[in-house]
């Protein structure tokens, strides 16, 4: 009995080395650089290819909400990565908070080539650099649906019961509501957001389940969509000749367009290594790689032109109002009103 | 009299066929979506949103070492779990005879901090460890992923054992305290083989626990890597790759092998000591 | 540990054997439960930070907010999740437990065994399995139509009865394996001694059995209705995210909406309402300790 504890314990001790060998302890002078981003979101080629170039080991850690990179960015966590990524929507408090490093624009001569000067801007630019980027607009069944969807309002129609299938969150569905009765999408005025609540309590009654859109679409369980551009193109593959998904014909609503962005935290250990990746990352043909197996919306202009013409094509991605867009701002405080409302209408 | 022992065992019959299409379906469902799992490792579509057609392209995906990330977190979870088993059931065990057997002035405290963990959600204990490891400076890692999921882990340790103490192992330990064994040898050759059942089942539960846990194993990560139910979730945002169906496939494949082919080495051993008594026994009767 | 006395132990021992047995737990226990419980209890008391985090400035705010009728129902709900879940599981799990602890030892083993097999397998999987299962195309529905029973697909999905076969199918092994353990500690011969004297299955069942294995039921009791009480991952993923619990809310607070002093007051208001449910049901069922197989 003994015998069998002792091997068992020598046996589990010798894993727990081996796996802690692996980790090298990061120190100055081990070259890697660590990651803390989206699992199946970058191109196996693309880090290896900058692993052989820098002789760096790049440590991929994977995170499950997009609020990760903030819970751990404010409980100090900052320091055990050199890259983060995260959304437009939190950049404000992250800056304001002084959980992020500058960047230096001179280190990252591709990105200032190479961006789209239209989705890198203000405040945001000087401590970001985006990856790639989202719409979240309205797909619906050409051949179920039983309206054509041309704005938001469409989607409390009473015909639409039982057809919607939307993505979730507070900051996701409230911009949608203030834009259907014409306010601001990052209003802080707590009666506005009232009358979208009012407005959200009409589009729940339509909606069949928040999450796993695009496999509800797939299996037949909505007929409408309130998506990532992303998770539209899975569904549209899935669906081969067999398509029958259209992007809403949207004509005054804008569709918000949010953004996958890479950061240094504060006190992050391999900064210079850091720099080189964005650097790396931006390059357009390296980018246009990435795409091929990723291919998501991606604001890096130079990237997209080299990208390949099956890429530009895309259907997720071909549709005429790219330009009629709004973004998630920080709304600060005022988060606190969004998320009363919100828990009101889950509770029913 | 007849007609009622015929009765009874009639009845019995009865009772045992629909006790076992009871448990059938009982197992069914948890092996129904297992079943189902495997078969969409063998599914002909990039992700799993629907049945495509046949192949074993993943498996081969899986062997060609491409996906190496996929194979890092398997590796480290499992590392995990069996440290994280080896600490709770170590801990349990002793805490369990501990917290039976003697009296002391904050044991009511201590069995209400056993509640704790399984009271609160995890995100809050983790959250809170969190915030503490960073205010004195700890590195996260492995080790802090192994402290939150023993955190977790004891208390079912400790509560498993804690049932199958009984009065029955204190008059043992006296007894082989009587004949001279000392405190290490009665714990080795009495206390545990009697509690060994208690024991199997805190470790089958801390393994199980540890190996499927997200929150913990999320906040308390350092940056070097991710452990595979950290991975899976992150990919499930835009669907779950049948790779992913094939490695769990692999990892519960080698699992139930692993344990058969312990079954085996124990029925073996138990052969081998029969065979003994028994030659024992023959030499005996052939000496007389 | 200084606090430790001993009582009642017939001879004096010295006190190595209890620092040795108690001590880990107890060390353990009160490093990363109490201190971090402490942690949240002090942060529940503080002013949300304007960028996330916390801000040090003493305050009851994060408890008036509960005092809002939203997070009553949000409690109510939740309970009730908890409740029909726990009944389910002990309603299925009893007889179970009572089958394998029928069993000969090695093979009870070995159908445990079988139970926990499934659960090395991630659990996210195993509902996305359900949902491909009972999805509008899916198997099932395909195979109705196929055999003529139904015209058109049944709408399985984003009801209550998979959230509960969801529920049942991540929580039955925990009320199982405790009523197990009782169950097969019950002597057999009192059983039949019971039948001898002429008691009817139904009457031993009731009048012996059930008060005997008792504690087996309460440890199941707790061990699925707290779990429950917090779970919002099979909720979420089989109910279709309409409708929140305390578990969603309690994971936004120190998530999207970064108010950690409302996720910590939340958790304390938890804790509460637990500690209170363990102590009224110790007090009406006369138990004191938590067994577990």
């Amino acid at each position: 009995m003994k015998k069998a504890f002792a091997m068992i314990l020598a046996l589990v001790l010798t894993l727990g080395l081996v796996a802690c060998g692996n980790n090298g302890g990061g120190t100055e002078g081990s070259k890697e650089l660590n990651i803390f981003m989206w699992g199946d979101y970058i191109s196996g080629d693309m880090v290896s290819n900058f692993e052989k170039e820098n002789g760096v080991k790049i440590n991929l850690s994977y995170m499950n909400d997009n609020a990760d990179s903030i819970t751990k960015l404010t409980a100090g966590a900052g320091d055990e990565y050199d890259l983060i990524m995260t959304c437009d929507a939190y950049m404000e408090s992250l800056i304001k908070g002084g959980y992020l490093e500058k960047l230096d624009p001179e280190k990252i001569p591709n990105a200032i080539a190479n961006m789209n000067e239209a989705y890198w801007t203000g405040e945001n630019r000087d401590y970001c650099v985006p990856y790639l980027m989202n719409y979240i607009y309205v797909v619906y069944d050409t051949e179920r649906c039983p309206i054509e969807i041309t704005c938001y309002n469409d989607l409390i129609k009473p015909e639409m019961k039982g057809q919607i299938g939307s993505i979730d969150g507070a900051r996701n569905l409230f911009p949608i509501a203030l834009i259907a009765l014409g306010y601001d999408p990052n209003s802080t005025n707590e009666k506005e957001i009232a009358e979208a609540y009012d407005w959200l309590v009409k589009y729940n009654e339509n909606v069949v389940a928040y999450g796993s859109t695009e496999t509800n679409m797939l299996n037949g369980s909505i007929s409408c969509m309130l998506t990532y551009d992303g998770n539209t193109a899975n569904a549209m593959a899935e669906l081969g000749d067999k398509n029958t998904l259209v992007i809403a014909p949207f004509t005054k609503d804008p569709v918000q367009l949010g953004f996958d962005l890479f950061v240094i935290p504060k006190g992050a250990k391999h900064m210079d290594m850091a720099y080189k990746f964005l650097n790396y990352m931006t390059d357009a043909e390296v980018m246009a790689g990435n795409l091929v197996e990723y291919p998501y919306s991606c604001p890096n202009d130079a990237a997209v032109a080299a990208a390949s013409e099956e890429y530009r094509s895309g259907p997720a991605f071909d549709f005429d109002y790219k330009t009629n867009i709004f973004f998630q701002k920080d709304v600060g405080d005022t988060i606190a009103v969004y998320d009363k409302y919100y828990q009101m209408l889950k509770v029913g | 009299m007849k007609t009622a022992a015929t009765k009874r065992m009639r009845r019995q019959k009865r009772n045992a066929v629909f006790g076992n299409i009871y448990a059938v379906l009982i197992y069914s469902i948890f092996y129904i979506p297992v079943a189902i799992m495997i078969a969409f490792s063998f599914n002909d579509a990039p992700r799993n949103y629907a049945w495509q057609g046949f192949t074993t392209k993943w498996y081969g995906e899986l062997f060609s070492f491409s996906n190496h990330a996929l194979w890092e977190s398997l590796a480290y979870s499992v590392a995990i779990a069996l440290i994280s088993t080896l600490i709770s059931v170590t801990i349990g065990v002793l805490g369990g005879i501990g917290l039976k057997k003697f009296e002391f002035r904050c044991k009511k405290f201590i069995n209400m901090m056993l509640y704790v963990p399984i009271v609160v959600p995890e995100i809050v204990l983790a959250v809170a460890m969190l915030i503490i490891f960073m205010t004195i400076g700890i590195h996260l890692g492995m080790w802090t992923i192994i402290i939150g999921h023993c955190t977790f882990c004891i208390p079912y340790a400790v509560v498993t054992i804690k049932g199958r103490i009984s009065g029955d192992n204190e008059t043992l330990q006296e007894a082989s305290m009587d004949l001279g064994a000392n405190r290490t040898q009665t714990f080795w050759r009495v206390t545990v083989p009697s509690i060994m059942p208690g024991i199997m089942s805190a470790a089958f539960l801390s393994f199980t626990l540890s190996i499927d846990d997200v929150v913990m194993s999320n906040m308390l990560a350092g940056a070097s890597k991710s452990t595979l139910p950290v991975l899976i979730l992150s990919v499930n945002r835009t669907g779950v790759t049948p790779d992913i169906n094939a490695l769990t496939t692999l990892m519960v494949a080698l699992m139930v092998l692993g344990m058969l082919v312990l079954n085996l080495i124990q029925a073996w051993q138990k052969k081998k000591v029969q065979r003994q008594i028994a030659e024992a026994e023959r030499r005996i009767s052939s000496a007389k | 540990m200084t606090t430790i006395a001993i009582a009642k132990k017939k001879k004096p021992h010295s006190r190595l054997p209890l620092l040795a047995q108690a001590g880990p737990v107890s060390v353990w226990m009160i490093l990363f439960v109490t201190i971090p419980m402490l942690f949240i209890i002090y942060i529940s008391f503080m002013t949300r930070g304007t960028f996330g985090g916390v801000e040090y400035d003493a305050t009851i705010e994060s408890y008036k907010t509960l005092m809002d009728v939203t997070y009553f129902q949000v409690i109510v709900k939740s309970l009730k999740v908890a409740l029909v879940t726990t009944v389910s599981c002990l309603i299925l799990g009893y007889p179970f437990a009572y089958y394998i602890a029928r069993k000969p030892a090695d093979v009870a083993s070995k159908l445990i065994m079988l139970l926990m097999i499934p659960f090395w397998t991630n659990s996210l999987m195993r509902l996305n399995a359900w949902m491909l299962l009972f999805q509008t195309n899916g198997p099932v529905n395909n195979t109705l139509m196929r055999w003529g029973w139904i015209n058109s697909p049944i709408k399985f999905i984003y009801t209550d009865g998979l959230v509960l076969l969801g529920l049942i199918t991540n929580m039955l092994p925990f009320a199982v394996l405790p009523m197990y353990a009782s169950i097969e500690k019950l002597q057999k011969s009192l059983l039949e001694a019971s039948a001898d004297l002429g008691a009817t299955p139904m009457h031993t069942f009731l009048h012996v059995t059930l008060p005997l294995t008792f504690p087996g039921i309460f440890s199941a009791v707790i061990l699925t209705f707290i779990p429950a009480l917090g779970t919002y991952t099979v909720t979420d993923m089989l109910g279709g995210g309409k409708v929140l619990y305390i578990g969603n809310i309690i994971k936004n607070q120190f998530g999207v909406i970064r108010n950690w002093p409302l996720g910590a007051a939340l958790s304390v208001l938890l804790l509460v309402i637990t500690a209170l449910l363990i102590f009224l049901y110790t007090r009406f069922a006369k138990i004191d300790e938590l067994e577990v197989l």
